[in-house]
C-alpha cells in the first residue's frame, strides 16, 4: 500500500471528471452554456443501461425495463428482453445523445443570448429534474445502488507497478479519456465542423453569413457531450460499484473545476486538470487513511475539498480586480425597483404572519417558520446576485456554518442571544474571506467558484464526526421567555419562535430596503452595471463587492441559526449546494433584484406555505415537488429569460403601449432614437 | 504655470506590440489639452494606463506632484484624475442624478451601517448640483439613461465626471455622434472648464472641436509623440499633415 498506489487508482475518477470536463467545454463552445446538468444526464443513462440489464438469468424476470424520467408517466416500460451488455449499452447512449439533443434545441439553443443567470437557471433547473425525478424512482422501482447489478464493463485485474497494484480498469479508463481527448483535438483542428464550431462560438452572425449553420453545430457539440458523459459514468459506475441520483449528478462540480482549469477552451488542459484531480483525491485519501492527522483536522471529505480548494486558489489568481476593455458586457440582470413604503408592506406581513402564527394550527407554524428562513437564505441571494450581480451559490454552505456554530457553542454552555450572535460572526467573517478572492472572478466562472467553496465546506465542516447528527442546541430563553420551538403535546411548535423568526426576517427586510435605498445601493447597482465604469467614477468595485457578501453572509447566517433551533438534529444534508440552488432559482422566479423575490422564495420553498397549502409535509403530494419545480425553472426561464416580474411587467408596458400608441412618451421616443 | 498632471516615459506594451511607448506628458492647471492621432494611435490607451485601468503600464505619473503610478482606478479618481468613456458606459440600473451621486460620494467604514438604519437618500451634494449645473442636464435628472438620447448620454457622462470633483477630466472621445448645436454647447462646457479649477485632457477626431477649445495639442502616432504645441503650431506641422491631418487641411 502507498499514496502512489491510491493516486494512480484515483485514475478512475479522474477520468470521469475529465471525460465530463470534456463535455462541459463541447457544451460551453456551442452554446456559451455552463451545462450544470451534465453530470445528471450521464447519471440518468447510467441507470437507463443498469435498468435494462437488471435481470437474473436464473429467475422469470427479463429486465430490458427502461426507467423513464417522465412525472405522471409510468416508472418504467418494457423496452426488450434480456438485453446483451453492447444492446443496452447502446440504448443508454442512444438515449443520452437524445437528451442533449432535446435540451439543445427546446432550451439552451433559444437561451444563448439570454442573461447569464438565465442560463445557470436553466441548467439548474434540469439538473433539479433529473435528479429528484430519478430519486423518486429509485424509491418506487427499488433500484438503489444494492439491488442493481452494477456490472463492469472494464477488464478485471491488477497490473502491478513495483509494489504497487493498481486495477486495470484506471489505465483503461484514463487512456480512453485521453484518446477522446486527442480525438476532439484533431477534429477541432483539422475539420471543417471543428473550425466551424469555433467560428460560430466567437461570431454567430457572421458564421451564419458565410453559410455554417449554428444550429446543427451546436446539436452535434450536445449530443457529443451527451453521448460522452453517458459513456463515462456507465463505465465509473461499474467500476466503483455505486450510483445515487445525486451524488453520481454532482460528480458535475468536480468537472466545472477542471473545466475551468482548463479556460473552458481546449481538451488537453482541461483532460490533464480533470486526471490530476481524480490522482489527488486518491492520494489525500490515503493520507486521510494512514497518517495520523492531528485531531482537529476534519476526517471526512479531505479528498473531496482538497482539490477544489486548490482550484479555487488557481481561478482566483489568474482572475483581476477589474474586467478589462475587451471583456463583453453580459446582458443585465433584471430590472431592480427601489422599494417604496418597505416599513407599510413589513407591517402587513408582520401583522400577517402573526395572525396566522397565533390562530393556524402546528404544522402551519412549522411550514410559516421554515418559509422565513428560506426567505433569509433568499434575501442574501438577492443581495449578492440580485444588487450586486455576483452569481454565488455558496448562501446554504455560510447558512450551515452559523447552524452548527450556533448549536456547538449553545450545547457547550454560551447562553441564547450569544451563541448565535458570535456563530453568526463567525459566519460573516468567513464570507469576507471567501469574498476576497470572489472579487476577482465573475459571471459563470464565479457561479461555479462558489459551488466549488460550497462543496468544499460541505466536505470539510459539515461532513465532519464531530458535527454529524449534532443535537439541536438547549432551548433559547430571553428575559425569562421561552423562545423554543417544539413544545410536548398537541402543540409542538410553539409561536414564541415563530415570533422571534417574524420579527428578525422583518428587521432584515427593512434593512436591505434601506441599503437598497441608500448611497450603498447606489453602489451596488453601479457595480452590477459596469465594473470599470465604477471604478472610474470612484467606486472601490472590491470593496464595494466585499460588503454585499458581507451583508449576504449575515443574512444567510441568522437563517441558519434560526434552523438549528427549528429542528431536532442537524446534518450536513441540511445544507447541500442543491438546496442553495433551488432557493436561488426560486428568487430568480419571484424577481431576482427585488425583495418580494427573497419572500416568493420563502412561501415557494420545499416544506414551506405552499407545501401547507398543498396538503402539508406528511402528504405524498411532494414527492415530485422538486422535479416539478425543477421543469417549472426550466420553462420559465425560457420563456421569460429576464424573470417572471420582468416578463409580466414588460408584458404590461407592451399592452399600455399599444393600448395608447396615439400618445406615445418622450421616453419610448428618446430610447428609439437611442437604438 | 503649476504642472497639473506630469507623465513620464510612460509605456504599455501587448506581447511585442509597443501600444504606447515612452510618452512624455505635462498639462498644467487651468489648461485644456488635446491629445489626437489617427485610429489605432494609442489615445484610449494612454487614458486607460493614466487612470490605472492597465496595471502593467510602465512609467511615472503624478498629479500635482505626488506620485499616484501605484494607485488602484478608483483611488487616482478620488484623488482628483476623473475619466470619460468613448462608449460612454452609464450605470443603467440609476437614474441621471444618481449616477451623478454615486461618482460624488465616497463611502466611509461605517457607511454600511448608517445605511442600514437610515438611508440618505435625500442628502443634497453641492458637487452633483454644480455638475448639473455646469452641463445643463437639470431636466434630465430623474430619467434613466435607456430613455436618454445618445447625444444626451454623452453629457451626462462629462456631467458624472465632473460630479467627482476632479482636478484634470480626461474625456475619451465626447463629441462623437453628437450633433453641431451639442457639439457646440460642449465646446463651450469644455471651454469654461479651466475656470471652474478643472484641467482637461482632450481625445477627439472632431479637430474643429479640438484647434478651438485647446490650449495645446499632443499628437500621438503608433503609439509615440510625434509633435507638441498649439493649435495654429499643430495646424502647421508636416509630421502631423502626413500623419494624421492629411491634405485636407492645408
Amino acid at each position: 500500500m502507498s499514496y502512489i498506489e491510491n493516486a494512480l487508482s484515483g485514475l478512475q475518477g479522474g477520468a470521469v471528471i475529465a471525460a465530463l470536463a470534456i463535455g462541459l467545454v463541447l457544451t460551453f463552445r456551442a452554446s456559451n452554456v455552463i451545462n450544470l446538468a451534465h453530470g445528471a444526464i450521464g447519471m440518468y443513462s447510467a441507470y437507463v443501461y443498469f435498468g435494462l440489464r437488471n435481470f437474473k438469468l436464473a429467475s422469470t424476470e427479463l429486465g430490458g425495463d427502461l426507467v423513464l424520467p417522465i412525472i405522471g408517466a409510468p416508472s418504467k416500460v418494457h423496452l426488450l428482453d434480456r438485453p446483451t451488455a453492447s444492446s443496452a449499452f447502446l440504448v443508454a447512449i442512444a438515449i443520452a445523445i437524445g437528451l442533449g439533443a432535446l435540451l439543445y434545441g427546446f432550451v439552451f439553443r433559444p437561451l444563448r443570448s439570454a442573461p447569464p443567470l438565465a442560463r445557470v437557471v436553466a441548467s439548474l433547473g434540469v439538473f433539479l429534474y433529473l435528479q429528484s425525478v430519478m430519486n423518486v424512482r429509485v424509491k418506487e422501482i427499488g433500484a438503489g445502488a444494492l439491488s442493481l447489478q452494477l456490472e463492469s464493463l472494464l477488464p478485471q485485474g491488477v497490473v502491478r507497478i513495483g509494489s504497487a497494484k493498481v486495477p486495470t480498469a484506471a489505465f483503461a479508463l484514463a487512456g480512453l479519456v485521453i484518446a477522446c481527448a486527442v480525438a476532439l483535438g484533431v477534429l477541432f483542428r483539422f475539420t471543417r465542423f471543428g473550425l466551424a464550431t469555433r467560428a460560430a462560438a466567437e461570431q454567430e452572425r457572421g458564421a451564419i453569413l458565410t453559410g455554417i449553420s449554428p444550429n446543427r453545430l451546436g446539436v452535434f457539440n450536445w449530443m457529443l457531450a451527451s453521448g460522452l458523459a453517458g459513456v463515462s459514468v456507465i463505465l465509473i459506475t461499474g467500476v466503483q460499484q455505486k450510483i445515487d441520483p445525486t451524488e453520481t449528478s454532482l460528480l458535475i462540480v468536480p468537472a466545472l473545476a477542471a473545466a475551468l482549469l482548463g479556460r473552458l477552451d481546449g481538451f488537453g488542459l482541461t483532460t490533464v486538470a480533470g486526471l490530476a484531480i481524480g490522482m489527488t483525491q486518491g492520494a489525500v485519501s490515503w493520507f486521510q487513511l494512514r497518517a495520523s492527522l492531528p485531531s482537529w483536522m476534519p476526517n471526512g471529505g479531505l479528498a473531496q475539498a482538497v482539490p477544489l480548494i486548490v482550484i479555487l486558489a488557481a481561478i482566483s489568481l489568474r482572475g483581476s480586480s477589474l474586467p478589462n476593455r475587451a471583456a463583453l458586457l453580459e446582458r443585465q440582470l433584471p430590472e431592480s425597483p427601489v422599494p417604496k413604503h418597505p416599513v407599510l408592506w413589513t407591517s402587513l406581513l408582520f401583522v400577517g404572519a402573526t395572525v396566522a402564527l397565533f390562530t393556524l394550527d402546528a404544522q402551519w407554524r412549522l411550514a410559516i417558520v421554515v418559509s422565513i428562513i428560506a426567505g433569509f437564505i433568499g434575501l442574501a441571494s438577492v443581495v449578492v446576485t440580485g444588487y450586486v450581480g455576483q452569481i454565488s451559490l455558496a448562501q446554504y454552505a455560510f447558512a450551515g456554518l452559523a447552524a452548527f456554530g450556533t448549536a456547538k457553542l449553545a450545547i457547550q454552555g454560551l447562553p441564547f442571544p450569544f451563541a448565535p450572535i458570535v456563530a453568526i460572526a463567525i459566519t460573516v467573517f468567513v464570507g469576507i474571506l471567501m469574498g476576497l478572492p470572489a472579487v476577482r472572478v465573475r459571471g459563470m466562472t464565479l457561479a461555479v467558484a462558489t459551488i466549488a467553496a460550497a462543496v468544499a465546506i460541505e466536505q470539510l465542516v459539515f461532513a465532519s464526526s464531530s458535527l454529524t447528527g449534532l443535537e439541536s442546541p438547549p432551548r433559547p430563553r430571553l428575559f425569562g421567555i421561552d423562545l423554543g420551538f417544539t413544545a410536548t403535546g398537541d402543540n409542538n411548535f410553539r409561536a414564541a419562535f415563530g415570533m422571534l423568526a417574524l420579527v428578525l426576517l422583518c428587521a432584515a427586510i427593512i434593512v436591505v430596503a434601506n441599503l437598497r435605498r441608500s448611497a450603498t445601493g447606489l453602489r451596488w447597482l453601479a457595480v452590477r452595471g459596469n465594473e470599470r465604469a465604477a471604478a472610474a467614477a470612484g467606486i472601490d468595485v472590491s470593496r464595494t463587492k466585499l460588503s454585499a457578501f458581507a451583508v449576504s453572509a449575515l443574512l444567510a447566517g441568522i437563517g441558519g441559526s434560526l434552523l438549528a433551533y427549528e429542528s431536532p438534529s442537524l446534518s450536513s444534508q441540511q445544507f447541500m449546494v442543491v438546496g442553495a440552488l433551488a432557493v436561488l432559482a426560486l428568487c430568480y422566479l419571484g424577481g431576482i433584484a427585488s425583495i418580494s423575490g427573497a419572500l416568493m422564495a420563502g412561501v415557494l420553498a420545499s416544506g414551506g406555505v405552499l407545501t401547507q397549502l398543498q396538503g402539508g409535509n406528511t402528504g405524498n403530494a411532494s414527492s415530485y415537488q422538486f422535479a416539478v419545480s425543477g421543469l417549472l425553472l426550466v420553462v420559465v426561464a425560457v420563456l421569460y429569460p429576464d424573470g417572471v416580474i420582468a416578463g409580466l411587467r414588460n408584458a404590461i408596458t407592451r399592452w399600455s403601449k399599444h393600448a395608447g400608441k396615439n400618445t406615445p412618451t418622450a421616453g419610448t421616443q428618446s430610447t428609439r432614437v437611442a437604438s | 504655470m503649476t504642472e497639473l498632471l506630469t507623465i513620464r516615459n510612460l509605456g504599455v506594451a501587448y506581447g511585442g506590440l509597443l501600444a504606447v511607448d515612452d510618452v512624455e506628458l505635462v498639462i498644467h492647471a487651468n489648461e485644456v489639452m488635446g491629445l489626437i492621432g489617427p485610429n489605432g494611435a494609442g489615445k484610449t490607451t494612454t487614458i486607460d494606463a493614466i487612470c490605472g485601468f492597465i496595471p502593467h503600464a510602465v512609467g511615472t505619473i503624478a498629479l500635482g506632484g505626488q506620485a499616484i503610478q501605484q494607485l488602484a482606478p478608483h483611488e487616482r479618481a478620488r484623488s482628483g484624475l476623473v475619466r470619460t468613456f468613448q462608449s460612454v458606459e452609464l450605470f443603467d440600473d440609476l437614474t441621471v442624478r444618481e449616477n451623478l451621486v454615486v461618482a460624488a460620494q465616497a463611502p466611509r467604514w461605517y457607511s454600511l451601517v448608517f445605511d442600514a438604519v437610515r438611508p440618505n437618500r435625500a442628502r443634497s451634494f453641492t458637487a452633483v448640483d454644480r455638475a448639473i449645473e455646469l452641463t445643463e442636464i437639470a431636466a434630465l435628472s430623474t430619467l434613466r439613461p435607456n430613455e436618454l438620447s445618445h447625444g444626451q448620454r454623452r453629457i451626462v457622462g462629462v456631467a458624472r465626471a465632473l460630479a467627482a470633483s476632479p482636478a484634470l477630466v480626461l474625456l475619451d472621445e465626447p463629441a462623437a455622434g453628437l450633433d453641431p448645436q451639442e457639439t457646440e454647447r460642449l465646446g463651450a462646457l469644455i471651454h469654461r472648464l479651466p475656470s471652474e479649477g478643472i484641467g482637461v485632457l482632450l481625445v477627439d477626431h472632431d479637430m474643429a472641436l479640438v484647434l478651438e477649445v485647446c490650449d495645446r495639442i499632443t499628437v500621438l502616432d503608433f503609439g509615440r509623440v510625434i509633435a507638441s504645441g498649439t493649435p495654429d503650431e499643430i495646424r502647421s506641422n508636416d509630421v502631423v499633415i502626413a500623419a494624421y491631418l492629411g491634405s485636407s487641411s492645408e
